[in-house]
């Protein structure tokens, strides 16, 4: 659509400068010192050189890695979190959306480089314990997926379009979320589960 | 017979898919897996004449480079069965096409070796890019006849000609294809989005020379089809043999821009349409000649004559297609393939002819009553193409619109504009073979021919067993897109739900029957699992065979083998079709000239609704393709050096939320006892016909200009 309506602001839009230059986060260090779990760190694969230590979901994640993975990549391939989704690889389509310190990334065009003790979450971390979050919750309600496949990209959008208070309308929160594609056309329901929660007045 | 309503369930797989859960083909996990990539010709046509893969295999990391020579030359031909897609050959046929597999211990391995590979070519420089090049060749059909248009139309008085264009166009679901193939003792496992995991099976045994029992095809979920993934992809047999070379699991998942190239696209499609009506302004005959654009071995039919002729009961119909063959790939099924653009045309087509008759679009619609399949000759199972119109009209406003163009413009000088346009689509239906089985242990398991690709095929299912069956739903497996549980058939062209419910409620029926007997009159109480626990059976399993309307024992057969085996939408005793009537508002804004949608209503007619809340997400679904394929979405073609320019997310641009407004979906809901136990046609596609049209139509209420080719771009309206 209109290149217009993609950009904005760019603490909050999937952009490569977001993804490649954010500051080191505040909420990585403050889960360290609180001394998050360790997780055993995957056999590293051939050529793989470089060591990182993500926080991934809460728990420091020391994994070797070709130093050209992308974040997306390594959450798939080396660590078996395949909720984030490989849809273009081109930070297109959002459907690998994921959070790094708070705020939502396109993973595939983020290298896991620097993810190096910053905080990722992603749609296997976002619900605290085993309930819900009450927007995956607000996702059934309202029907805000058919496949299924873009559904953990949006869901991780649709925290971030509140946290960073841009569920304020219908109007802008279809802007905000124009970077994540639904292509079997679930937009409604996504739009209807977002006022939903934001509604609510949740932390979320 | 009869048929209630459906209670309004969640959809049944919609909590794994919020908690990211759900496994589509790429998420599996295997040992000592392996990362392929495709190497794609970078020629229209010609030949590789030499291939190195030296380079390749020094890059570290890289196992394998698959060329021409491993693999087995291509199959005999079969009869009544389209070949296989080709593997890797030296001739290139189209840009993009495989011309190495680079198989390697990490993806990015794989790809830098991919990268790599700089093939010589022999390219060939007399290709045809576009359908007015030089070398287009040109292939009539049969054509579509009924009546004698041409002496009908002699009689009209208002007559109403014109010429509409609809663009190629990709499917782009958001799962890109990919293959996982896993070779062991002697069996072929592979984990692939598709459609038809049958067609994958089928292609898989003829190129690799596979028995039936050596090739398992496993697609329990999909990311979203839309058509493309209806047959068997180019790829599928790379990974595979490179899997059965290497005896390690090999995975591909296809870039986004390769995928434009070689998976099936909508072919670029013209349609010329004169529709006559007489003095008391009634539709009597249709003259309508339709092509497309096709590759030079293609088989996607120009059915552009499906629909047209089911909606108005137009007596005298005369419809000719063509296929114009280039060198492309080969076009395919994608959602509502021929009737999407054939109801933009013909539909704006009729809109045309109201305005000049000066009467209002919907009155003119509800003039036509169509009873009968003027082609066929056969009486409609049941159409509610009416009551679609009157329940639309009344939940849109329609009443009180003013009749000229232009006349509702907003303080902003914004132009306001409704529109109306209406769709059909066949009823169809394949055989299915399932088996049900109730456990003591509180399991229940479904095994059928299905494909979830979002439609909600299993919600559907898991309706009628618990209607039907005391047990616990949280326990319920529906296996489906599977050729190891059970006989799978292609799923789409709305046929799956027609194909699947009647076999789910004759097996509960069934099961019912078979715990009744071995009860034998006890009544122990609880549901099934606690009373086959309480006669200590482990579990009650049985097996139904259903056919659709004239099917029979030569239906069931292909089904086994993996065939087609679809019937419809003529059966013998009559022609079954689903309906939609959308109505659209469009703001057309004064400076920028650009089209928004801020609000639609669209009542379906297909039959009993099955499954509410996943139909409703079906028919919103199915208007938000609508006003993408109306006003975004065109692959261009390089008249050049042939391929697709825009093979991107970010070129091929489809909507997004912000181009979506307020969808407001009704139903008929009316069941069409004809067609089956439970009076359930189709849905997914019918809800995407007409949708363009509505646009249209609404465009040119708003200004008083009618646009014929799609998509309806900011420069049409300057």
């Amino acid at each position: 659509m209109d290149g217009g309506e993609r950009s904005g602001d760019d603490s909050s839009t999937i952009t490569r400068r977001t993804a490649l230059g954010g500051t080191a986060g505040l909420a990585a260090a403050v889960l360290i010192d609180a001394g998050a779990a360790v997780s055993a760190a995957p056999a590293p694969p051939p050529g793989a050189t470089l060591l990182i230590k993500p926080i991934v979901n809460g728990r420091v994640t020391p994994v070797t890695i070709d130093p050209r993975t992308s974040l997306l990549d390594l959450l798939r391939e080396l660590l078996g979190l395949t909720g984030a989704k490989k849809g273009c690889d081109h930070g297109q389509c959002g459907a690998c959306t994921v959070h790094i310190d708070g705020r939502r990334v396109a993973s595939c065009l983020t290298l896991a480089a620097k993810t190096d003790g910053r905080a990722v979450t992603t749609i296997e971390g976002l619900a605290d314990g085993d309930g819900l979050h009450p927007m995956q919750q607000a996702f059934i309600d309202h029907d805000a997926l058919q496949c299924g496949y873009c559904t953990p990209g949006q869901i991780m959008a649709a925290v971030a379009c509140i946290r960073e208070g841009k569920a304020t309308s219908r109007a802008s929160i279809r802007e905000a979320m124009s970077g994540n594609i639904c292509r079997c056309g679930a937009y409604v329901g996504i739009v209807d589960a977002i006022a939903d929660v934001a509604g609510k007045g949740r932390r979320v | 017979m009869t048929s209630a309503p459906f209670p309004n369930r969640p959809r049944v797989d919609a909590l794994d898919k919020v908690l990211g859960a759900t496994k589509y083909a790429a998420d599996y996990a295997l040992p000592n897996l392996l990362y392929a990539m495709q190497v794609p010709a970078t020629i229209a046509k010609g030949r590789v004449t030499a291939l190195s893969i030296d380079a390749a295999m020094r890059v570290a990391g890289v196992v394998k480079v698959l060329t021409a020579g491993d693999f087995p030359p291509p199959p005999a031909a079969q009869q009544g069965a389209p070949p296989p897609p080709a593997t890797i050959t030296r001739d290139i046929a189209y840009r993009g096409q495989p011309v190495a597999l680079v198989v390697a211990e990490t993806l990015e391995a794989a790809i830098q070796g991919a990268e790599a590979i700089r093939p010589t070519y022999a390219a060939d420089a007399t290709f045809t890019a576009t359908i007015d090049g030089k070398g287009a060749v040109r292939q009539p059909v049969q054509p579509t006849v009924g009546g004698n248009a041409t002496t009908a139309m002699v009689q009209a008085v208002t007559r109403h000609s014109a010429e509409y264009v609809s663009p190629a166009q990709h499917h782009n679901p958001m799962e890109m294809l990919s293959t996982t193939a896993v070779w062991e003792g002697g069996v072929l496992t592979v984990y692939e989005g598709t459609q038809g995991s049958n067609a994958v099976k089928g292609a898989l045994m003829r190129n690799l020379r596979l028995t039936s029992e050596q090739v398992v095809v496993k697609s329990p979920q999909v990311g979203g089809g839309f058509g493309q993934k209806g047959g068997a992809q180019r790829h599928t047999a790379l990974v595979a043999r490179a899997a059965m070379l290497l005896g390690r699991p090999v995975k591909l998942v296809v870039p986004r821009g390769q995928i434009f190239h070689n998976a099936s696209f909508r072919p670029k499609n013209r349609h010329r349409i004169e529709i006559g009506a007489d003095a008391a302004g009634k539709m009597i005959a249709v003259r309508y000649d339709a092509d497309q654009q096709q590759s030079r071995e293609g088989q996607f039919p120009p059915n552009y004559h499906e629909t047209p002729p089911m909606m108005y009961g137009i007596p005298d119909y005369h419809g000719t297609a063509a296929n114009i063959r280039i060198d492309t790939q080969a076009p395919g099924y994608m959602r509502a393939p021929t009737p999407h653009p054939s109801s933009f045309a013909f539909d704006s087509a009729v809109d045309e002819l109201a305005v000049k008759l000066g009467v209002d679009p919907v009155a003119f619609r509800l003039r036509h009553r169509a009873t009968r399949d003027p082609i066929d000759d056969k009486p409609f199972s049941s159409c509610f193409l009416h009551e679609c119109l009157s329940e639309g009209a009344r939940r849109f406003g329609w009443k009180g619109r003013p009749l000229a163009p232009g006349a509702m413009v907003r303080p902003d000088g914004t132009q306001v504009g409704w529109g109306v346009g209406c769709g059909a689509y066949p009823a169809n239906v394949h055989p299915n073979i399932a088996t049900l089985r109730v456990g003591a242990d509180g399991t229940t398991r479904f095994a059928a021919a299905g494909h979830e690709m979002g439609q909600g095929i299993r919600s559907t299912i898991e309706q009628i067993l618990v209607r039907d069956l005391a047990i616990d739903p949280a326990r319920l497996e529906i296996a489906i897109g599977d050729t190891s549980v059970a006989p799978q058939h292609v799923t789409a062209g709305s046929w799956g739900t027609a194909s699947v419910v009647p076999a789910a409620e004759q097996a509960a029926a069934k099961l019912k029957a078979a715990i009744a007997e071995l009860l034998a009159g006890r009544s122990p109480g609880g549901n099934l699992h606690r009373q086959l626990a309480a006669v200590r059976r482990p579990f009650v399993q049985v097996e139904v065979t259903t056919v659709g309307p004239g099917q029979g024992d030569k239906d069931v057969a292909r089904l086994r083998q993996g065939g087609m085996a679809v019937s419809g939408p003529e059966y013998p005793a009559f022609t079954s079709f689903s309906y939609i009537a959308h109505f659209v508002e469009v703001h057309v804004e004064p400076h920028t000239r650009r089209i928004r949608v801020p609000r639609v209503v669209s009542i379906a007619d297909c039959g009993r609704v099955v499954s509410p809340r996943t139909a409703e997400s079906q028919v919103r679904g199915g208007v938000v393709w609508g006003i993408s394929a109306c006003l975004r979405e065109a692959t261009e073609v390089d008249p050049r050096f042939g391929g697709w320019l825009n093979n991107d997310l970010a070129d091929y641009v489809v909507a997004v939320n912000a181009d979506i407004g307020e969808i407001d979906v009704g139903f008929i809901d009316r069941p069409d006892m004809q067609f089956n136990s439970l009076g359930a046609k189709g849905l997914g596609e019918v809800a995407m016909t007409g949708c363009a049209a509505a646009i249209a139509n609404a465009v040119f209420h708003a200004t008083g200009t009618r646009l014929r080719e799609m998509p309806f771009r900011i420069e049409d309206l300057l």
